[in-house]
């Protein structure tokens, strides 16, 4: 079914707003900034009709990076990132501002919930083959977007400057030693000396809150950017690829196709879902009400769990055993499968890197037409050995989060 | 004897030698562990089969998965009567002091262990009694599959509180401490993985066997497409375990340390190294299958041909042990001129780094290479269900015998690891076989009350 695109009452309401006094205004910026045509651009584009719970988890993923941002800030505004201060600054809002502490609460659990979002996503992405032409940057941007939030997740951990944060610190610049030539260079470059200290905490605190964000958000925007432009692709079950229908009528289908669909010259068989609907309101309104349930559980987990906050940093400490993040378990569970001094680089750079390298190569190590999951075993079975190689290395790792 | 009987006849073992009482148990358990790992990798490949046969209205898959449960319903019946057995009559006669200890400990894993055997007697036989019944409302039958799984799960996870416990017992006297201890995850993925691995490779046996004995077409085609089902579930599976396995080992070595000598360079380790052999064969024959059946249908690959020269290769590389005695001198530096049961034949398991784990790592990236590359020549559609030779049906049968082996090694492995203790650091196996109750209840016994509460978090 092809989609007319049509302006509904409620959009009326959003774009020409009821009050008067307030329409002439409205209609004067209007005129100025093509504000109305910039949200009916951004409200009316066809997506695919089936399967479109799953393709809420991009838009949840903007949702949650959205809370990050606004959580963020406010943290920004009792933390003082000095190693006399830091840990004091989060102990007052633990003990002494409840609202604060529900906060920073979101923060840690909004980090955790992104990055099983994003996982969920590129998992959804890479089972239905929507990497494949064109959109192979789509693909390549989220997976840079993930390691950022990776990155995101291991500097904010720093910044508590407690036991877990002192070293998580200490473990994290050391691993830099083990680049090949760069090493130490980066080491002392990210410490500000050789030893973890004040300079430390600053540096870290910059990068978290100013470096990966200003690489985030920009990538977002391509992201988007490019979502938009080529359309979203849905799945194999969105494309019938009737046998008996013959390339003409291929070409027409395609031809007479509502835009985004195809922005691009593809593969025309997956050029057009072949039963599109409205992104607003029907694709908006699953996108919020799964948005609404992730960020409540987030609240519930910030209020009911909270964020722990340990001992103050005691470089001196002869007992404190480090524990990662649970989402660093996987990788911290292969360092301890390379025991030996030259085997660690291999556990802590040339295995992740690789694995990171083949994950941004996806689209290119996979350039067959096919889109179900069953005919393209060749990536299929790879992709699942490694998921499962994670889980179970992160349910391995679980020994070392509680120091067994 | 009356005046023992009246003290505490229930924690005095039967009069058998240990050796006995070791070997009954043992064989008993063994056997026992076949069936229990068949009940939980069977109903894993029901639910997926039966699933898949009905999104994709397959009526192949579904008839496989109806196939697996009835097998597994009757294999219940075994496995169960096995282990009510051993619990009943062997481990309360021949080992009740360790038994009573060990069931006080861990009662209550024990009483959910209980609870989910009643549950999988009512899911196991209402699908096995209403199948066809249940077919009318597929997803309910799904959902009950699901349900079993998830039992089977619970009840392995019990078991394995048992046995990671005897193995790694944390010096801590609260229950969550006590079940969580540090060999239980890498023991419960070890095994999880292991019972998928071994019931895709009892497929893959029976498929072998049937097609061997086919007479028709139609049921060559059926025995070839369960041969390629169970061999693709057994190697996948299988080439997961040298990861976890070797994880597993690392646990060990940390926790129970002379377990783990035993193992990789004491008396253990010709059993050790026999199940290196083990493990070769089972990757070799499979790789080997997978490449002999897109040859037979008329498909040459490389790939398959060089995965199974590079398994050949890590086979051989595996399973050396690491003093090859070739002089007298060698011999007796091998302590290979003393009997076995003076402490001789000691082969160590040789260097794990790097030989041994150049030889896992190639067994798991040479055999997920094999499966990629056969389901691809399935996938696009090379296969004739039905042309499978008779060489590869034997390759199916020897990969569902080493499984079946293998499985019983380890098991046997695991339990002598522990010697001479049955709880390490805890119990001896000579202090229950011994065992004389306190003769009053004056001081000695009031503490070592005092003492078992302590440890069980009692009053």
């Amino acid at each position: 079914m092809s989609v007319e695109p049509r302006r509904s009452k409620l959009v009326a309401r959003l774009t020409h707003p009821v009050a008067r006094p307030l329409a002439s205004v409205y209609r004067w910026v209007d005129e100025r900034m093509g504000i109305s045509d910039l949200v009916y651009k951004a409200l009316y584009e066809a997506v695919p009709r089936r399967g479109a719970w799953t393709y809420t988890l991009g838009s949840v993923t903007l949702i949650i990076i959205a809370l990050q941002i606004v959580t963020g800030m406010f943290l920004l505004w009792s933390y003082v990132p000095s190693t006399t201060e830091a840990w004091l600054s989060l102990n007052y809002l633990a003990h002494h501002n409840e609202f604060g502490a529900i906060v920073r609460g979101m923060h840690l659990w909004g980090a955790y919930v992104l990055l099983l979002v994003i996982g969920l996503h590129m998992v959804r992405t890479f089972v239905s083959g929507s990497y494949k032409k064109p959109r192979e940057l789509n693909w390549i941007t989220g997976v840079i977007l993930f390691l950022l939030v990776l990155a995101l997740g291991i500097t904010g951990a720093m910044l508590p400057w407690d036991q877990a944060a002192f070293w998580t610190t200490v473990v994290t610049t050391h691993v830099l030693s083990y680049v090949p030539l760069l090493g130490h260079w980066l080491q002392e470059v990210w410490r500000g000396g050789n030893q973890v200290g004040p300079v430390t905490l600053t540096r870290t605190f910059a990068i978290h809150i100013w470096l990966l964000p200003a690489l985030l958000v920009p990538l977002i925007g391509l992201h988007i950017y490019l979502l938009r432009r080529h359309g979203e692709h849905g799945s194999w079950v969105n494309y019938r690829n009737d046998p008996e229908e013959s390339e003409r009528e291929r070409a027409d289908r395609v031809l007479r196709a509502e835009p985004p669909y195809p922005a691009v010259p593809s593969d025309p068989a997956y050029s057009v879902p072949d039963d599109l609907d409205e992104f607003f309101p029907s694709q908006v309104g699953k996108d919020a009400i799964v948005s609404f349930v992730a960020v409540l559980i987030i609240f519930v987990m910030a209020v009911v769990v909270g964020s722990p906050l340990e001992a103050p940093a005691n470089a001196a400490s002869l007992t404190y055993v480090p524990t990662p993040e649970w989402f660093f378990l996987p990788l911290d569970q292969l360092l301890v499968q390379f025991p030996q001094a030259w085997m660690i680089p291999v556990g802590v750079f040339i295995i992740p890197g690789l694995a990171s390298t083949l994950l941004i190569m996806v689209p290119f190590l996979d350039r067959s037409p096919d889109r179900e999951p069953w005919k393209r075993p060749q990536l299929m079975v790879p992709a699942l050995f490694t998921l499962l190689f994670l889980i179970f290395e992160a349910l391995l790792g679980v020994n070392r989060l509680f120091n067994l | 004897m009356p005046a023992v009987l009246s003290i505490a006849p229930h924690l005095v073992p039967v009069g058998v030698s240990t050796a006995v009482a070791t070997a009954l148990v043992g064989l008993l358990m063994l056997t026992h562990i076949q069936f229990a790992a068949f009940q939980q990798g069977g109903a894993m490949l029901a639910a997926l089969f039966d699933f898949l046969g009905m999104v994709r209205r397959d009526e192949r898959q579904t008839r496989f998965a109806r196939g697996m449960l009835k097998t597994m319903a009757l294999a219940f019946t075994i496995g169960s009567a096995l282990a009510i057995f051993a619990v009943m009559i062997l481990f309360t006669g021949l080992w009740s002091h360790f038994w009573v200890k060990l069931l006080r400990i861990l009662f209550w894993p024990l009483v959910v262990e209980a609870g989910a055997f009643v549950l999988e007697i009512i899911a196991l036989y209402t699908l096995y009694v209403g199948w066809d019944r249940l077919g009318r409302v597929r997803p309910l039958r799904v959902g009950l599959e699901l349900v079993l799984v998830i039992d089977l799960f619970v009840q392995m996870l019990m078991i394995n509180f048992v046995a990671s416990y005897m193995l790694t017992p944390r010096p801590a006297f609260d229950l969550p401490l006590i079940l969580l201890n540090p060999t239980l995850l890498p023991l419960e993925v070890h095994r999880l993985i292991g019972n998928v691995a071994f019931a895709g490779a009892l497929v893959a046996l029976v498929a072998g066997w049937r097609m061997l004995r086919a007479r028709t077409p139609a049921q060559r085609a059926y025995a070839d497409w369960m041969g390629a089902i169970g061999a693709v579930t057994a190697i996948s599976f299988t080439a997961l375990q040298p990861l976890v396995g070797w994880e597993y080992a690392k646990e060990v070595q940390l926790h129970a340390y002379a377990s783990w000598y035993d193992m990789m360079l004491g008396g253990l380790s010709v059993a050790f190294l026999f199940q290196m052999f083990l493990l070769g064969l089972i990757l070799t024959a499979g790789i080997f299958f997978f490449w002999r059946r897109v040859r037979t249908s008329g498909f040459r690959s490389p790939t398959l041909a060089l995965c199974a020269v590079l398994s050949l290769g890590a086979w051989l590389l595996g399973a050396t042990p690491s003093s090859l005695a070739w002089t007298y001198e060698q011999v007796f530096a091998a302590n290979a001129n003393v009997p076995i049961w003076n402490g001789g034949l000691l082969i160590p398991f040789g260097q794990m780094i790097p030989w041994k784990l150049t030889a896992l790592v190639a067994f798991t990236f040479v055999s997920i290479t094999a499966v990629t590359v056969f389901l691809r020549e399935v996938s696009r559609g090379h296969l004739r269900w039905g042309e499978a030779r008779r060489s590869q049906a034997v390759a199916l049968i020897t990969m569902g015998v080493a499984v079946s082996l293998i499985m019983a090694l380890m098991g046997f492995i695991r339990e002598n690891a522990r010697g001479p203790f049955l709880i390490t650091n805890q119990m001896l196996i000579n202090q229950q076989q011994n065992f004389v109750p306190p003769s009053s209840a004056g001081p000695a016994q009031a503490g070592a009350a005092a003492g078992a509460n302590l440890v069980l978090g009692g009053p």
